[in-house]
């Protein structure tokens, strides 16, 4: 009995109770790209996690992490979206994740992982992924090892602590903040 | 930035194909380009239909209309933007908190006499002796404390107010004598050309608060449901020394505004169809002017420094962190 309480207040457990549609008190979600936020900038994810949308003056600016991979629309991809993710399949049936510039390769990689994780546990699927650069015509095989399985639900708690928090983490200047679609509310 | 339109003459404002078009009573036909519209004010008697309107909140842009008398009298506010349930709970909870409203009433009091204070300074020693007014200002600054009514800290700010208007009488011609502030309606010129001006601000900053979600109704220093949009009221007070006065002291000092911009009607002096169009296209260009903020670390427009204003209060609401109001850097 205690054990159960336990669990339902680890925010892994939690998001994989609500991921499978149980009976939740209070549902916990991350998307593949809170994930990826939770590695380029946490006070981003804070504000994401509020819906803290803003209209900034520059509105062209298009942030290199959200590059679209159009190009590799046509290759027969087929975009699945599975309760809180929504993720790209290659023919084969490997999960693609585009890596839009090598200062990004982790955020990618992480969200691509977080992605096989939760195929794994939510839908108990087994898949290997690829993080691939459109403009460099490299691709890289990502798997679920127990390490980076672990990585996974280290930073899903880790998300769930951030997002609690009644203020953002304090501003740090990065070298995306120039495009990022919070920037001038940071910084105003 | 997008830009302000103004239409001035009566007649009717449509939508025509994909842009919006203005048909005057006499005829004349003139587009507005809805992508580059922030918002549009109307001025004369301009009639409209409900295709308008959901032109206008298709593109994100505001309609703001201008009575008799130049004053302000509703704007016809776009959906976009403004439903955030967040917000709002954030928002009425500042206000239902009494020490947390004082400190945001005392904010827009102690920025406002601040942005008072960089006129009568810019005109203190160019052959003005403005050194009492300064320490008046001075004073009712340092009487905002943290512990002050929102009544008082309204009294603070009056007063300070009242010392600023000698400002008007010193640096305006014999013609422009301010002789106190009446606001309704403006008895003579320097009065009528406040209130259109301060209009004009509070005008802005409606559109301004509609890009953050903020509700323009809740507010801070001015008690909410005292005009419709009473947050508007509060960041106003911050910016009408920097736009509508220094527009006024430039234009009436530079003669490009003079008592012939003016009529007199039923007991209100008001002005012409050129003076206004000479203050609103004076007003616009000033919007326009920019100046290095210095954490953007890039040039912004007036304009934008409203829409800041916003985004800081919706910033100190959501996530916590200290609002500091706006005061003029440079
Ligand atoms: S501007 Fe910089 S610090 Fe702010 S949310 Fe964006 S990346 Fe993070």
């Amino acid at each position: 009995m205690s054990g159960e309480c336990n669990d339902q207040q680890d925010p892994v457990n939690r998001l994989l109770a609500t991921a499978r549609g149980d009976a939740v008190a209070n549902p916990f979600r991350v998307t593949g790209v809170m994930m990826q936020y939770y590695y380029v900038c946490q006070r981003e994810l804070w504000f994401a996690s509020r819906n803290l949308e803003i209209d900034r003056e520059n509105s062209a600016i298009v942030r290199g992490t959200r590059v679209d991979d159009s190009s590799y629309g046509d290759r027969g991809e087929e975009n699945l979206r599975l309760g809180m993710i929504s993720l790209d399949l290659l023919e084969d049936g490997r999960v693609v994740e585009v890596k839009p510039s090598s200062a990004l390769t982790e955020p990618a990689r992480m969200q691509l992982s977080y992605y096989l994780w939760y195929l794994d546990r939510v839908a108990g699927v087994e898949r290997d992924g690829v993080l691939a650069h459109p403009t460099e015509r490299r691709r890289e095989d990502v798997e679920l090892t127990p390490e980076r399985a672990k990585k996974v639900e280290d930073a899903i708690r880790k998300i769930h602590e951030i997002v609690s928090d009644e203020s953002p983490p304090e501003p740090e200047e990065k070298p995306f903040c120039d495009s990022c679609a919070y920037h001038d509310l940071c910084w105003c | 930035m997008d830009r302000n339109y103004h239409v001035f003459s009566d007649g009717r404002i449509e939508r025509k194909d994909d842009t919006l078009r203005v048909v005057t009573d006499d005829g004349e036909k003139k587009h507005i380009p809805i992508e580059h519209a922030e918002a549009v004010f109307l001025h004369g008697q301009i009639d409209y239909n409900t295709r308008l309107i959901g032109f206008l909140n298709d593109h994100g842009v505001a309609a703001h209309v201008f009575g008799w008398n130049d004053r302000y009298s509703g704007s016809l506010m776009p959906e976009r933007g403004q439903t955030s349930g967040r917000t709002l709970v954030e928002q009425v909870r500042a206000y239902d908190d009494p020490d947390h409203r004082r400190d945001l009433a005392a904010s827009f009091v102690a920025g406002s006499i601040h942005n008072m204070r960089a006129n009568v300074t810019y005109y203190n020693g160019r052959g003005h002796d403005l050194s009492r007014v300064i320490t008046d200002l001075d004073n009712a600054s340092e009487r905002i404390s943290s512990g002050m009514r929102v009544e008082e800290l309204l009294g603070v700010e009056a007063t300070a107010r009242r010392a600023y208007y000698q400002t008007f009488d010193a640096v305006l011609p014999e013609a422009f004598a301010l002789e106190g502030r009446e606001y309704n309606p403006p008895p003579n010129p320097v009065n009528s050309l406040i209130s259109f001006g301060n209009a004009l601000v509070y005008a802005n900053c409606v559109s301004a608060i509609r890009a953050t979600a903020l509700d323009p109704a809740v507010s801070y220093l001015h008690e909410p449901g005292e005009r419709r949009y009473s947050l508007s009221l509060d960041l106003a007070d911050l910016f009408k020394p920097l736009l509508a006065d220094r527009v006024l002291f430039r234009l009436v000092n530079r003669k490009q505004i003079t008592t012939d911009d003016f009529r007199q009607e039923v007991g209100a002096c008001l002005l012409t169809e050129d003076g206004r169009t000479t203050y609103t296209r004076a007003f616009e260009e000033t919007l326009e002017e920019t100046v290095e903020h210095p954490n953007l670390k890039r040039k912004v427009s007036y304009q934008y420094l409203l829409r800041l204003e916003a985004y800081k209060l919706k910033k100190h609401l959501v996530a916590g962190e200290p609002y500091e109001p706006f005061k003029k850097w440079w």
